[in-house]
């Protein structure tokens, strides 16, 4: 450990914080038994590559700040000082263990009270991988620092094309930043469903220009001033990096802290393992050598195409298929297996003709004969999946907890993740859907197309395009919209009236358009009732619920006048039954909205020779009957 | 048969200057002068350089006669070669944009077409935006200048506060493409953006600082949707900012059950007037050309219309003299920047017309045909008009003073642009003042920071 290294520790050696777990369930349920930080990746643990690219980079001391699986993880780093790993001729490393934390946030708050940081430092979230140099980094910062003594941090980004499978789509960041990089406006476009994104104005005019990026991917590497620390002790709601940086922008008078970006270019890489998304794709990076020099250990194998990658003393069977995918140590592969894009982790079996796709298989599995592995699957330690069992876009375990589901085999438990019941919504569904191993390309592509077709509809922009709507229209549509709306939420009818005529007034209609509009209204909605026996009952409903607009607007002759015409018009124009045009008539007359002589009065109007007539003429010539029979009483 | 030339030039010179009518009522704006040549001049000088052999004036009909005698002079003095086609608005349309403008001359437009604005004093070649509007086969490009720091100077006139009107423009940094164009008086406190915009461009450098020279490029196709779309008015505040959003949209998807020629050929989608050429299109497929990496899209990300923008090179000069500010601070540099504005025209300060017996008119004065300056007269950075005539024992300093004329004996002006036709009577002594057309100022009168003329009803 750290205290036996013989390295003296330097009066200003650089410095760097990384925070090893996520606290995050994004890794369940193999993160159950492996804390994310000794994750195999290409067949080396993760913090590995990690603590090499720090000590690459120049860092001489770095706190390592552990919640959980903190023995494991001292272990591994005591292994790595005994054998001399290269990373530690240059760079001690202290464990720094709080069991208590619950965010990003608490250990640098942990930290900060225990005031081990002296000046400027570098800060990793959970899981990176790159190869940059960080001195030339720390040098930038404190450049920036001698000419804004605000500067607080500087954001590394790096520059990546926005449908590359490296950037993690919950990664995608729109970034402002003026000409000398600072930071105005950050966010993350893929946390919420916005088709829009609002600017303050003052971004634009207090800058000649400003440049809007959205080709960045966050590195999750930050260089921070030595005032950040006390910033996340003073804000007890900054969680992680981002809310820091959005807290930041947002008081910027208050708190007087600024924050900068960098862009790396070139063969600068950076990125962080959050999910098993960007799991899988910086582990296709390393393998393919993107991040130089850190390359994972290799072992070459004829039968394996070079897409793959295999761990030491793995068998893998002739007439195996392994596709995109990387295995671990130890682990069997069966006759005619087919691996497609997964990951297979140590001392693993996989029987013959078992299929395994888009999933990561966790240590000690056995996935036996004929069985299938697919979709977005994920396989905690020790599972064993029974003979020809299918198992699809699931997350198993091998025993049973309070929040397995259902059982598959004796060692494999079903699990359900825990949804907060109030943000079972569009967000974090959509956070889950990213995070998954990359789908396809294609279904990606195509996600992305017709996003942009939404868009159009929305060009509600080209206002000098279209024609001045109509006055009396767009009454007519605000009163549909009302009712519609009125009669969905179960509102007082006497506020629609209300809502109803200041829009008459607004749009200056006279009062016959407004009785026929309005009844016109009512009868339209009718349309949208469910069809079926069960129609008109609840047509009936309906016209009783709205029975308060019916009083108030036909009052007289002439209202009812514009009331017939106004089921006339529906009548005519809207796709109804026979029986519709009766069956209101009946029913507004035998509510006493509409009299007798009303009806007979406008019935003498129509053509007698259209399809309208003949719906109506058994109801009129009723009429005609009981009132002969009235007078005969008489 | 005659080839039809690759671009046609219109010049709007309708304009009534409407922010600066303290010296334009009553007086063309583009025959303002700007040192020793009428405003007009260094556009038409512009576009002559640039190779064309003539170009499209459009004027006001009760203008016309004025600015015709005016250019005519120009050409016989051999200070200028382009033939000059006018195009009058009648009286009772005055008030037309410059979108209506451009309509009137739909019918002779065959070609692509530079639209240019009467008061752009500028030395950018304009051969940089052509050339981007070439490359590209854009739909619009149009000019833009970086915004030019001026020192604080002392504007004749009431004290005003002038605030300059900004616009906001987005520009893709990568492929040049105008993505975003809008007024800063359109928002509030807030700006949105379609979220479309910012995946297409990843990229775009936004600017509230530009001056749009309102030198624009247009694909004959954006004249003939000009002409079916009569509710547009203006090219900067409509049309462009218009097309500019559309180059998000995709045309619609004609329905191929359903196809009807007639339907498409009446409706006013715009992307009916913007289909490109299928031979072009196929070579574009063919081609391994991309104008813009980061996605696997093709090039130009198949959009039919293309808007772009030219930045002009930083230090070039760029004024829209439009305001009154600007016009004098034209005025003030015109010497310094003569030769790179008039591109290798010698600069004429002291017209042989001119009828000089002061021996104190200092290097910076520009003295015009047919000037009167009697003897023990003093000037000193002055502009004086045609057949002005200055009475003496009177003095003019850093001032301008306009055609026709007349100064009494022992007057002083400072800081002052006097406008045509106007009398000052003698002894009158003016500080920063401005004098309109035809005023008279009463002998002895003392003014400073005024604006002296007849119909003041405009303000």
């Amino acid at each position: 450990m750290s205290k036996k290294n013989d390295l003296l520790a330097k009066e200003n050696a650089v410095q760097a914080i990384l925070v090893a777990p996520t606290f995050e369930d994004e890794f369940l349920p193999i993160s159950n038994d492996i804390p994310l930080c000794l994750f195999p990746v290409v067949n080396k643990p993760l913090i590995d590559y990690t603590l090499e690219f720090l000590s690459l980079g120049g860092v001489e001391e770095t706190f390592l700040f552990c919640c959980n699986h903190v023995a494991e993880i001292k272990d591994h780093i005591k292994k790595s000082v005994e054998e001399t790993v290269g990373w530690t001729l240059t760079m001690k490393v202290h464990i720094i263990v709080s069991e208590s934390c619950r965010s990003f946030g608490d250990c640098l708050r942990d930290l900060d009270a225990k005031g081990l940081l002296r000046g400027d430092f570098v800060l990793l979230e959970p899981g990176v991988i790159s190869n940059i140099s960080l001195s030339s980094l720390l040098k930038k910062h404190s450049d920036i620092c001698q000419m804004d003594k605000g500067a607080a941090m500087t954001v590394i980004f790096q520059e990546c094309g926005l449908n590359h499978r490296s950037l993690c789509p919950q990664d995608e960041t729109l970034v402002i930043m003026n000409s000398k990089n600072r930071l105005l406006f950050h966010k993350k476009t893929k946390k919420t469903s916005d088709k829009k994104v609002d600017f303050p104005l003052e971004i634009f005019l207090e800058n000649n220009s400003v440049s809007i990026y959205h080709n960045l991917k966050d590195t999750h590497i930050a260089i921070c001033s030595s005032s950040v620390l006390p910033l996340f002790s003073d804000n007890f709601d900054f969680q992680t990096k981002d809310d820091f940086v959005r807290g930041l922008l947002m008081n910027e008078e208050i708190m007087g802290s600024t924050v900068y970006g960098n862009i790396l270019r070139g063969s600068n890489y950076g990125g962080a393992i959050h999910n098993w998304r960007t799991y899988q794709s910086i582990s296709m990076e390393l393998k393919n050598k993107w991040v130089h020099p850190l390359v994972p250990p290799t072992k070459k194998n004829r039968s394996i195409y070079e897409d793959s990658a295999i761990g030491t003393s793995t068998k893998v069977a002739l007439t195996a298929n392994i596709c995109r995918s990387i295995l671990g140590c130890n682990v069997v592969i069966g006759n005619n297996v087919k691996i497609q894009d997964a990951f297979i982790f140590d001392n693993t079996h996989i029987e013959d003709n078992a299929v395994v796709s888009l999933s990561v298989i966790g240590p000690n599995c056995i996935v036996k004969n004929g069985a299938k592995v697919t979709a977005g699957s994920i396989l905690g330690k020790g599972v064993v999946i029974e003979e020809n069992c299918l198992v699809e876009d699931s997350l198993v375990q091998q025993t049973k907890s309070d929040n397995s589901e259902d059982k598959i085999g004796p060692s494999a438990y079903r699990l359900r993740l825990e949804e907060d019941e109030e943000d079972i919504d569009l967000d974090k569904s959509l956070a889950r859907r990213m995070s998954r191993l990359h789908i396809h390309e294609a279904t990606y592509e195509s996600e992305y197309e017709s996003e942009d077709e939404f868009s159009e509809s929305e060009d509600a922009l080209s206002h000098i395009h279209s024609p001045p709507p109509d006055d009396t229209k767009l009454f007519f549509t605000e009163v549909i919209d009302s009712l519609t709306r009125g009669f969905e939420d179960k509102l007082l009818c006497d506020n629609l009236i209300l809502e109803i005529n200041s829009s008459r007034y607004a749009y200056n209609v006279t009062v016959k358009e407004v009785n026929f509009n309005v009844i016109k209204a009512i009868l339209i909605m009718s349309g949208d009732l469910p069809e079926g026996p069960q129609y008109f009952s609840s047509f009936a409903q309906m016209l009783s619920y709205f029975a308060p607009l019916f009083n108030n607007y036909i009052k007289n002759l002439s209202a009812m006048t514009d009331c017939l015409q106004a089921v006339e018009e529906v009548a005519i124009s809207g796709d109804f039954k026979d029986k519709w045009a009766v069956f209101t008539l009946k029913y507004l007359y035998e509510k006493d909205y509409l009299s007798e002589e009303a009806i007979l009065d406008w019935f003498g109007t129509i053509k007698t020779d259209t399809k309208f007539y003949k719906q109506v003429k058994p109801f009129t010539d009723w009429l005609e009957e009981a009132e002969e029979e009235d007078s005969d009483d008489e | 048969m005659p080839v039809p030339v690759e671009f046609q030039a219109v010049v709007l010179a309708a304009g009534k200057g409407s922010r600066m009518l303290e010296i334009t009522s009553g007086h063309p704006k583009c025959l303002l002068p700007v040192g020793p040549k009428p405003l007009i001049w260094y556009t038409l000088r512009k576009l002559q350089i640039t190779g064309f052999n003539e170009a499209i004036l459009i004027v006001l009909e009760t203008q016309k006669a004025e600015i015709q005698s005016a250019i005519e002079r120009e050409l016989e003095g051999n200070s200028l070669d382009i033939k000059v086609d006018y195009v009058s608005i009648a009286e009772d349309q005055e008030d037309l944009g410059t979108a209506d403008s451009l309509r009137l001359v739909q019918e002779r437009l065959k070609s692509d077409v530079l639209v240019v604005s009467c008061d752009l004093v500028s030395d950018v070649n304009l051969g940089g935006v052509l050339n981007l509007f070439r490359k590209h086969n854009a739909s619009i490009a149009s000019l833009m200048f970086y915004h030019q720091a001026s020192e604080p100077i002392v504007v004749p006139g009431p004290k005003s506060k002038h605030k300059p009107e900004k616009d906001l423009i987005g520009i893709d940094e990568q492929t040049q493409r105008l993505v975003f164009m809008a007024s800063v008086s359109d928002f509030e406190s807030q700006v949105t953006l379609p979220l479309s915009l910012l995946k297409k461009h990843t990229l775009v450098k936004m600017y509230s600082t530009l001056i749009d020279s309102h030198v624009y490029v247009l694909k004959n196709w954006v004249i003939q949707y000009l002409k079916s779309e009569r509710s547009i008015t203006s090219l900067k505040g409509e049309l462009i900012p218009y097309i500019v959003k559309k180059q998000l949209s995709k045309p619609q998807k004609i329905d191929e059950v359903n196809q009807s020629i007639i339907n498409t050929k009446d409706s006013n989608d715009i992307f009916s007037f913007a289909e490109e050429d299928e031979l072009e299109l196929a070579i574009r497929e063919i081609s391994s050309f991309n104008d813009h990496n980061g996605d696997l899209k093709s090039s130009y990300n198949n959009d039919p219309i293309r808007c772009y923008a030219y930045i002009a090179p930083k230090g070039s000069i760029g004024l829209r003299v439009n305001t009154l500010p600007a016009y004098w601070s034209i005025n003030g540099k015109i010497q310094e920047v003569w030769n790179k504005v008039s591109i290798n025209m010698s600069l004429i300060q002291k017209s042989p017309q001119a009828n000089i017996q002061s021996n104190q008119v200092d290097d910076k004065c520009i003295i015009s045909d047919g000037a009167k300056l009697n003897e023990k007269t003093s000037f000193k950075n002055a502009n004086i008009g045609t057949n002005t005539t200055v009475n003496s024992f009177s003095r003019v300093f850093n001032s301008i003073v306009m055609n026709n004329v007349m100064i009494h004996e022992k007057v002083a002006l400072e800081n002052c642009i006097v406008c045509d036709n106007a009398v000052i009577e003698k002894g009158s002594s003016l500080k920063n003042c401005i004098v309109g057309n035809n005023h008279l100022v009463q002998a002895e009168s003392e003014c400073t920071n005024e604006l002296l003329t007849e119909d003041l009803m405009h303000f």
